[in-house]
């Protein structure tokens, strides 16, 4: 019995300093996926977020003298996972970073109630950009329409669209869909043909019939909207039947340096509209290097440290950094809530100046968002395949955010309607 | 000891026709079901809600739908999920054609159109069976989800191609929806599970389950004593289906909140199938049994490395539960080829005549 007694107090004090241990510091999950079909493009974006948040903690003691738990959940891509994830965290939580479509589909609506903030930088629902709609969702610096509409910018630059044939190869998922009613509202303005070819999710790896299809109606252009899988199956595939590779252009989740290097030399010319470059011999990246790999505690290499997709990671982790700091020096407390932490996001200011003292010139382009405007539309660059890495080979694009701002307020207007009742932002102006 | 039956003597063959002859099943029932109705919603976390309790039973009721055709009527089928996705968009579009109908009757009655689904892809059962037929099955889950992606009206055009729950109330209470609790999530999902097994255990032991045992069994023979072998296939597939329509209108109305299409996809057709085969063919307990395994078990053991305060990483702890996960199906299957629910009456049987071993 007495034994029991002390076993008995020591769970209790277990669990109290357990909790203790939660509570402190900043809690920002990440959903991350390092398991399951999608791992391979996971990985380097999950290191990228977790070593740039660790050399944080380790140069600076975190954020305003606060470190952040960086903590992962596992979902292995999976929506049901997601949703566990997300209950799981979502008590301590002040930010969710859901990764997914599928996952974000989900935690979307329940963000009003839950009130905490989703950062999904440059995935999700492209009207998210609507702040007055979506208060708790951001999807900074840029969403889906701004990169459809910078590849359109920079296909016009190359000469005249009118008349000529755009395949647009898709993953067939709501992610591969999104970009498709701003290509196809731009096929008349701008006098195009969009071809749309989906592939199916069970296709990923064998799209011999999807590029069968490319090389009967021999478009000019192939835009795609790839993902995991799907991005090494359509190059391999562009590769074999020959496509002219400098015509084919995928958004940024379809420039994964590993995808690429499968085909080597071949794949020369082969482009991807990218908001985050990633700078090698900015100070940011010299600092990992210094507090994380040195110390052993990257889990990444020095292979995948180079890639587009870890600098994207990294870039990531900065913007929520960045919220977190805004959030502190507004309302004067270190360990600021969900709530807080939503202001913050909303009024991001990253500007040339920032990013220089952040070490990060060049890895993404200034940007700020506001209360109506929650993706900040940063713009950013083509990048290009040069047989071993990812070159820069435009200058900095900016979206035409004035074509589609309609088509976002109609858009979130119908979210809204279809989950009324969604309280809307009235106050807010500009 | 517990389980001694010496005393109970029945007096009528209603009696002993009850669902319980045995006096304590009938208190280890309402044990259970006080902790379901009572004290798992008074002790239960928005966490356990909505990882552990809902989903087991939603699986559990797909699972059931499932075994009433594999496993009491003996044709296999691998369409489960697409079936649950007919339910599904069903609900969804009556729900936004009809704003003004009683969720808890829409998910009901969107089991009907996924019964008529089950019984067009039953009538190849008329002519084959067993692998055959799995793979007639299969053709509907191809083909139902390739139609819930092209066919843009059951999805009301939305952009992103999946559907989502609008807020839905009943006298004011919401029960679906993002605004919705999960207690009253939950109770409306107890409560459909409740009367849904209710009814598949009286059919299952009436006329109608008998003919479907005699099916399986033997069909050939069955026919020979004057079972209508097309009735009764095709009767089990719809009231098959059905559940399963009205597990998959719960599994995205009270629980998902929203669905892409692919979610209906071959995997949750097989996790069905593992929990009804883990579970126990031809037992409506087992379904219970072999969600707790498949739904429940990862979830609870994701937990236990946090819980213990053992530092290690979330992709590991993953890898790691599907390990052990995978080791304890093969584990049962091997210690009782039948399922759970076949391990559970042989304990209860060795208990009631305990302490003499025959």
């Amino acid at each position: 019995m007495k034994n029991f007694a002390k076993l008995a107090a020591a769970a209790v004090v277990a669990s109290i300093t357990a909790g203790a241990a939660l509570a402190e510091g900043l809690y920002t999950p990440n959903l991350a996926y390092r398991t399951g079909p999608f791992a391979a493009t996971g990985i380097p974006l999950m290191n990228g977020q977790k070593d740039y948040i660790e050399m944080l903690n380790a140069r600076d003691g975190g954020v305003g003298g606060v470190k952040i738990e960086f903590e992962e959940c596992e979902t292995g891509y999976s929506t049901q996972k997601g949703v566990e994830c997300y209950e799981k965290t979502k008590g301590e939580a002040i930010v969710t970073q859901p990764w997914s479509t599928g996952i974000t589909l989900q935690v979307l609506p329940k963000t009003n109630v839950d009130m905490i903030p989703i950062l999904a930088p440059g995935y999700g629902f492209s009207p998210m950009m609507d702040g007055k709609t979506f208060q708790w969702a951001f999807n900074v610096p840029s969403g889906y329409w701004d990169g459809a509409s910078m590849i359109l910018q920079y296909l016009q630059g190359q000469g005249d669209l009118k008349g000529k044939k755009i395949a647009f190869l898709h993953l067939d998922h709501p992610y591969g869909k999104e970009p498709l009613p701003l290509l196809e509202a731009n096929a008349d303005t701008m006098g195009y043909e969009l071809l749309p070819i989906p592939v199916g999710l069970k296709e990923m790896q064998n799209q011999s019939a999807q590029w069968l299809q490319i090389r009967r109606a021999r478009p000019d252009y192939v835009v795609m909207w790839g993902w995991g899988a799907m991005n090494a199956g359509a190059i391999t595939e562009a590769v074999k039947t020959k496509y002219p590779m400098e015509n084919m252009i995928g958004v940024w989740w379809s420039g994964h340096d590993a995808d690429l290097r499968l085909v080597g030399d071949k794949g020369k010319g082969y482009k991807s509209i990218s908001w985050s470059f990633p700078e090698l011999e900015s100070q940011a990246m010299a600092d990992i290097k210094k507090h994380v790999v040195d110390t052993g505690k990257t889990l990444s290499n020095e292979e995948e440290m180079q890639g587009v997709f870890y600098g994207r990671g990294v870039v990531m982790s900065m913007i929520l950094a960045e919220g977190i700091k805004v959030a502190q020096d507004k309302y004067g407390v270190a360990e600021v809530n969900a709530e807080q932490l939503r202001w913050g996001l909303e009024n991001l200011n990253i500007t040339e100046e920032r990013l220089a003292e952040l070490g990060m010139s060049g890895m993404v382009a200034p940007f700020s968002t506001s209360c109506s405007n929650h993706t900040g539309h940063s713009g950013g660059w083509m990048l290009e395949w040069d047989g071993t890495k990812f070159v820069k080979v435009s200058d900095h694009l900016s979206p035409d955010t004035s074509g589609y701002a309609d088509l976002a307020a109609t858009k979130a207007a119908e979210y809204a309607e279809a989950n009324a009742p969604w309280p809307v932002n009235d106050s807010c102006g500009g | 000891m517990l389980y001694r039956t010496a005393g109970q003597f029945k007096t009528s063959y209603q009696a002993d026709q009850a669902l319980f002859p045995v006096r304590q099943d009938a208190v280890l029932l309402a044990v259970i079901l006080a902790f379901a109705y009572v004290i798992f919603p008074l002790t239960a976390s928005e966490f356990t809600f909505q990882t552990l309790l809902i989903p087991i039973l939603i699986y559990s009721l797909a699972a059931l739908g499932l075994n009433i055709l594999t496993g009491f009527a003996g044709q296999l089928s691998l369409g489960t999920a697409a079936f649950m996705g007919v339910g599904a968009y069903a609900c969804y579009k009556m729900i936004t054609l009809m704003p003004w109908m009683n969720p808890i009757l829409a998910i009901l009655f969107s089991g009907v159109f996924s019964a008529g689904v089950g019984v067009a892809f039953g009538i190849p059962s008329l002519r084959i069976k067993g692998f055959y037929l799995a793979i007639a099955t299969l053709a509907a889950q191809f083909f139902l989800v390739w139609l819930f992606e092209k066919w843009a009206w059951l999805y009301n055009y939305n952009a992103s191609g999946a559907i989502q729950v609008p807020n839905l109330d009943i006298f004011g209470v919401y029960v679906a929806g993002p605004l919705a609790s999960s207690i009253t999530q939950y109770y409306v999902v107890l409560g459909i599970v409740t009367l849904l097994t209710l009814l598949c255990i009286n059919l299952t032991r009436g006329n109608l389950g008998r003919t479907w045992k005699a099916t399986r069994d033997m069909d050939i023979a069955a026919e020979l004593i004057g079972i209508n072998l097309m009735k009764s296939k095709l009767t089990a597939f719809a009231v098959s289906s059905y559940v399963v329509g009205v597990a998959g209108a719960l599994f995205v109305f009270m629980w998902r909140g929203a669905a892409e299409p692919n979610l209906f996809d071959i995997p949750l057709s097989f996790q069905i199938l593992f929990i009804a085969i883990i579970g126990g063919l031809g037992s409506v307990m087992g379904n219970y049994l072999g969600a707790i395994l498949i739904v429940g078990l990862p979830v609870v053991l994701n937990l236990v490395p946090e819980t213990l305060g053992i530092p290690i990483k979330s992709a590991t702890v993953e890898h790691l539960n599907i390990m052990i996960v995978g080791s304890l199906i093969v584990f049962f299957l091997i210690v009782e080829p039948h399922g759970l629910a076949q391990l559970w009456r042989l304990i209860r049987e060795k208990l009631i005549i305990w302490p003499f071993p025959h």
